[in-house]
């Protein structure tokens, strides 16, 4: 790449918009306050802040919380939803279940599609794909005219009964929609996800043709301005895989943005720590309102297969991320029998933590910081903030009576309920998937991750933290770091045996092949690696284990292979696998072929070390003991290990090294947290 | 004590998880539809004193009944007799339980050598053999619902694992694999929620631990305790019935004394009719978990973790012989039915005291649908349970078509359905649109299911309420609409009784619809936006 090409990334999120840019020999930085109703005013502003030259931008990708933010606020286009005879109110029936159980007045989640858009088609299909009763065309066009007629949607949807297993019904009411309506954007479940369990996937398919018209508005106004403005780059957007896609292929399948921003920094976390090394890491990120973890095995996060928002379904492979109400923000209180707790309400950005003076009145994990001496008021955010630790103090009277216990020492409490709250997350998608943390190394980022670190590990008795530089602006990095990413699913039953091994490996390969031209046909270039994961159960059981088969070769697969590695797989999940011999059946086969980034920051020059130390000393109070720390810029670390405790600033945040840790910093310029034997 | 508030809240958190991990776990790797798709199973951690400290918010009726059924295990296999690797078992509704399918299964967990607590878990099985597949409505007494197992112990190495016990179950119930399948998924829960329970030994040793459960009853007690006392002291009654006792006649009564008394509650069934000579009997565990969950619904926030402490503030007598507890072997298959209407009594009581937490009546009813079909291979059993509308409440409309108070069941998937159960296809599944009472606030609306049946050899089998005596509205609202069960045949409709066996013949049209919610306040008084939505989405009061 020639010297003044930039590639660039940036990140919007709910309180700042964070931008990365690199020419292969200098990285630039940027964070400007977002701007919540036109999220691209505040990217094109971070373009302005980095001084950047548009038109010397070779590649640009962007993530954003357009598509959640669509959902959260029900902002999304209005969408009529065509279904099967008979399942008019697939949307509102649900699953028939309450998730608060002695709640009288328990409500459920509402459906992005109301009953009056939604219609129904004669037409039925057997869950063996062969066709009960064909569709009645003249009905269905009678429909058609009737729900579309006067043009109040933004988008149609379908989803038929059975259609996983033969999607003809919804292809061919597309194309009746279509002959009528050439211009309406129109989602099958079908090409959304080919699996079982209608409500599921009526949801999915609803939540992505209601987003579709936000995402697809957006990159639309987004790319014109950046035209104008000279760009003749290549513009991509990131999914909730940790994949990018070329923009105009997502505004076509909008449902893949509605988790991407926790995705760009988990990308950002494996990429960035990778060249020194690491591949086997959870990362840790903390903001004000939540704390996002995930875990990462041999250089690859692990994907869910269905996750939800705002209590809606989604089954499309996301990042498989626990979230948790801890962050700065999160509030300290006590509830009615006496148990004292911390979170998940925050303060957020307003009023914020108490100190900030900006008329918070309740004791935040902020707050509890400033009291602690593990964040210094004169340093707050490099010192370009003034906080009041007097108002801090006044917060945490009522609990400290309460509980008859110290300021100080009830402020030491909020933070390790925060950190307990981390941990619980950490187990969530550590131990309770069957992976022990202590086999992982712990990456922080955010602006309060790093303040945390040192201390969850510590329960997880994991060792190790390593916090990558420019922790504060991961994601944006992530964005630029992720790969071309397309994945395809494909529902097919079959039973784990001899016979059937042909069709497995036709199956393998043919999914190759058609991702392969997927991302040829964008133009993407580059050597493609694929992904292959087989669904895998006991015959009789309804769930199934994912089997990574990436490692293995295709040609010389065996059912007896395969059955060995469901076998390991399932009893790293639920701790029992079946005699050798028992009936297993392969359900689905999610082939992802990848295109890797060149590598950005090869010439890079690296932070140079500071030889005049100038570190000072704070008091503190951690863990209930009274400590005096070494108050330290980042530069200030070398490869030689110094003791705990510390407290480092870093550009954004504030890294915490408790005292029987030692910190110091490696080659590829991330800071190494080490616990002592 | 000396558990400090942190650890206190860091153990309770994890505890409480743990307890969640069981139950998705047991879900997922379940095989019958009604566990991994209806759910119809729970999860629990009990101290090392087999009190419940921990449980999955699963399915409330059998949660309340954990303890029961683990006391009277400890009547014949005392705690210091346990060993690792025993297990105890119980499914007997004359020792704790509910009704025979419902089989708890208890692991004691041992760190180091001691008892450090009990995992348990619980699962409604699909067949137990008895006079009919699935559900036998006829039965006369608890031997013709199926097997019986007593409070027993046995060794998982020995008995299980194609051990006596294990085959013992396996002759005598009508889907073996799915049976040994389902009760290996409780096995296995059981022992993740030990190595978890293990865990937190390890890290906060054995003394800390034991305090720490022990304030978990505590808290649970203490909030309970504190939400009684701001209800005011008094004597209320409230009373329900049920449509008849199954054979037709009378409606039956159910009568509930409530006396607050300060910080405690005293719930006195005495003057509910005698036990019938059908399934419709509640065990005495039952019922005393239905009285429970009503009080802790209507007066403390839905967060309170429920564990044994919070039953410590409330004492609940049954006459013995009653419908409420009955004497063996009465059969007691379909105890949901007077179990809610214990709830009905106990909140039409404590709307006296505290009218502003209560809501309305709402449907209020288990019902079954069960089809079963004989091959020559052996029988196929599909068996799914039903709520319908919520009572409506003074601020919102009673929840559409969703289980109801006492239980928690999923629908399974028309796509699972089908593709396991190819006797039958659904044609329709809706809300009744004109079912929920009307009102300020509309009861909530049941819904339809329509099956067409495609094979010979089938047999329905369902039990229910609600066909005669709708639940009323209050403060001016209407009733919600009633349920009813009926067979199209040809031109023919044949109108089927809320408990009955049926045999289906290839072509008949199903048709099962459950009741709505009672209103709550005058109709005249709902808003203009909410009577638009209404006109727009097609919903009609009931005012029957």
């Amino acid at each position: 790449m020639s010297k003044h090409e930039f590639r660039v990334g940036i990140e919007v999120g709910g309180t700042f918009t964070d931008l990365v840019a690199s020419d292969g020999y200098q990285m630039k930085t940027a964070k400007v306050p977002s701007t919540p109703s036109k999220p691209d005013e505040g990217a094109m502003n971070a373009i302005r802040a980095a001084e950047l030259d548009i038109s010397q931008i070779k590649e640009l990708v962007h993530g954003s919380t357009v598509a959640t933010n669509a959902v959260l606020e029900r902002k999304g286009g209005r969408v009529c939803l065509f279904v099967t005879k008979g399942t008019r109110d697939i949307l509102l029936l649900q699953r028939h279940d309450r998730r608060s159980i002695y709640d009288l007045h328990y409500k459920k989640p509402e459906p992005v599609v109301a009953r009056h858009d939604t219609y129904e088609i004669k037409e039925r299909i057997s869950p063996d794909g062969s066709v009960v009763l064909d569709i009645d065309e003249d009905h269905a066009r009678e429909q058609i005219k009737t729900a579309l007629r006067d043009g109040r949607f933004d988008s149609a949807a379908i989803c038929f009964l059975h259609s996983y297993s033969n999607s003809r019904h919804e292809r061919l009411l597309k194309e009746l929609i279509q002959q009528e309506f050439p211009s309406l954007p129109i989602t099958c479940s079908c090409d959304v996800t080919r699996e079982f369990r209608e409500y599921e996937r009526a949801s999915t398919t609803t939540l992505a043709a209601y987003v579709q018209p936000v995402i697809a508005g957006y990159i639309k106004r987004f790319s014109a301005s950046l035209a104008k403005q000279g760009f003749k780059g290549r513009f991509s957007i990131m999914q909730s895989n940790g994949g990018r896609m070329p923009a105009e292929a997502m505004a076509k399948n909008a449902i893949s943005a509605l988790f991407s921003g926790p995705a760009a920094g988990v990308v950002g976390a494996i990429r960035g720590i990778s060249s020194a090394g690491y591949d086997n890491l959870i990362t840790l990120d903390m903001g004000g309102t939540s704390t996002d973890v995930s875990l990462v095995s041999g250089g690859e996060s692990k994907l869910a297969p269905m996750t939800m928002i705002d209590g809606l379904p989604v089954k499309t492979p996301v990042i498989d991320i626990a979230t948790v109400g801890a962050g700065g923000g999160s509030i300290a209180w006590k509830d009615d029998g006496g148990l004292m707790r911390v979170g998940p309400r925050s303060a957020g950005a307003s009023p914020g933590p108490a100190c900030y003076d900006r008329g918070g009145i309740e004791p935040t994990v902020t707050d509890a910081h400033l009291i602690r001496g593990t964040l210094q008021a004169d340093s707050f955010l490099g010192g370009k903030m003034n906080v009041d630790v007097k108002l801090a103090q006044d917060t945490f009277t009522e609990l400290s009576e309460f509980f008859g216990l110290p300021i100080e020492e009830i402020a030491d409490n909020t933070i390790r309920l925060a950190e307990a709250n981390i941990v619980r997350a950490i187990q969530q998608i550590s131990t309770e998937r069957g992976s022990d943390p202590r086999d992982f190394v712990l990456v922080p980022f955010g602006g309060a991750g790093p303040l945390h670190a040192a201390r969850v590990a510590e329960d997880l008795s994991i060792e190790r933290v390593v916090v990558p530089p420019n922790a504060g602006v991961l994601s944006a990095s992530g964005l630029l770091l992720s790969d071309h990413i397309h994945y395809r699913t494909r529902t097919r039953r079959l039973a784990l045996k001899d016979e059937n091994i042909d069709e497995v490996k036709k199956l393998i390969v043919g999914l190759e092949n058609e991702t392969a031209d997927y991302l040829t046909s964008l133009n993407v270039e580059g050597e493609i690696e694929y992904d292959k994961v087989l669904e895998m159960r006991y015959v009789g059981q309804a769930f199934e284990v994912s089997v990574d088969i990436k490692n293995e070769s295709i040609n010389e697969l065996t059912t007896a292979r395969l059955s060995q590695l469901f076998a390991s797989a399932h009893h790293q999940i639920f701790e029992f696998s079946k005699a050798e011999g028992d009936p297993v059946e392969i359900i689905s086969f999610r082939i992802g072929a990848k295109v890797s980034p060149e590598i950005l920051f090869a010439n890079e020059t690296r932070l140079p070390s500071v030889n005049t130390p100038v570190s000072r000393q704070v008091k503190m109070i951690e863990r209930g003991k009274e400590l005096t720390a070494d108050l330290k810029e980042r530069a200030e670390l070398t490869s030689e290990a110094i003791n705990g405790p510390v407290l480092i600033q870093d550009t954004n945040s504030t890294i915490f090294v408790p005292q029987e840790w030692k910190v110091s910093r490696d080659s590829e310029d991330n800071v190494i947290l080490i616990k002592e034997n | 004590m000396g558990v400090s508030p942190v650890d206190q809240a860091v153990i309770t958190r994890a505890l409480v998880a743990a307890a969640d991990e069981m139950g998705v776990k047991l879900i997922r790797s379940a095989h019958s539809p009604v566990v991994r798709e209806a759910q119809d199973c729970s999860a629990a951690i009990l101290d090392r004193d087999g009190r419940v400290v921990a449980q999955a918010e699963l399915i409330p009726i059998q949660l309340g009944s954990i303890t029961h059924t683990f006391k009277a295990c400890l009547k014949y296999h005392p705690l210091d007799t346990l060993k690792d690797g025993d297990f105890l078992i119980n499914n007997d509704p004359y020792s704790g339980g509910q009704h025979l399918p419902d089989i708890f299964l208890f692991t004691p967990i041992f760190y180091e050598k001691t008892l450090i607590g009990i995992t348990a878990t619980v699962v409604h099985h699909i067949d137990l053999g008895g006079g009919a597949p699935g559900l036998n409505p006829n039965a006369a007494d608890v031997h013709e619902e199926g097997i019986t197992i007593p409070p027993s112990r046995y060794s998982i190495e020995d008995d299980w694992k194609g051990g006596a016990f294990e085959r013992l179950i396996r002759a005598n119930v009508r889907m073996p694999d799915a049976t040994i399948g389902d009760l290996n998924a409780q096995f296995a829960a059981n022992a993740v929620g030990g190595e978890r329970l293990k865990d937190l030994h390890r890290k906060f040793g054995g003394k800390t631990m034991v305090s720490a459960m022990q304030e978990m009853l505590n808290y649970s007690e203490r909030r309970i305790r504190a939400a009684i006392s701001n209800a005011p002291d008094g004597t209320f009654s409230g009373k329900a019935w049920l449509d008849d006792d199954g054979n037709g006649g009378d409606p039956v009564l159910i009568k509930a004394e409530v006396v607050i008394n300060e910080d405690q509650i005293i719930v006195d069934f005495k003057g509910s009719s005698e036990q019938v000579r059908t399934n419709l009997n509640s065990p005495f565990a039952s019922s005393v978990s239905s009285a429970i969950a009503c009080i802790k619904a209507v007066l403390t926030d839905p967060d309170i973790p429920f564990n044994e402490g919070a039953e410590r503030a409330i004492s609940v007598k049954i006459p013995y012989g009653s419908i409420l507890n009955p004497k063996p072997p009465a059969p007691v298959r379909a105890r949901l039915i007077p179990s809610y209407r214990v709830v009905n009594a106990v909140m039409g009581a404590l709307s006296q005291a505290v009218p502003e937490r209560v809501i309305a009546p709402g449907f209020d009813t288990t019902s079954v649908s069960c089809l079963s079909h004989r091959k020559e291979t052996g029988y196929n059993i599909y068996l799914e349970i039903f709520g319908g509308g919520f009572g409506a409440g003074p601020n919102n409309d009673g929840c559409d078509a969703v289980d109801s108070m006492l239980s928690n069941c999923s629908n399974i998937p028309i796509e699972s359905m089908e593709s396991d159960y190819p006797f039958f296809r659904v044609e329709d599944y809706s809300l009744r649109s004109t079912s929920g009472g009307d009102g300020k606030n509309r009861g909530g609306m049941g819904f339809q299911r329509i099956y067409k049946i495609i094979k010979e050899d089938v047999t329905f089998a369902t039990y229910g309420d609600r066909f005669k005596i709708a639940p009323e509205g209050i403060e001016g609202g209407f009733p919600g609409a009633k349920a009813e069960t009926f067979v199209e045949r040809g031109g023919q409709k044949i109108q089927l009784e809320s408990k009955q066996h049926f045999s289906l013949l290839e072509g008949d049209r199903l048709v099962v619809r459950t009741g709505g919610g009672g209103g709550y306040g005058d109709p005249k008084e709902r808003s203009r936006d909410q009577k638009k939505q209404d006109l727009l989405n097609n919903f009609t009061g009931n005012i029957s």
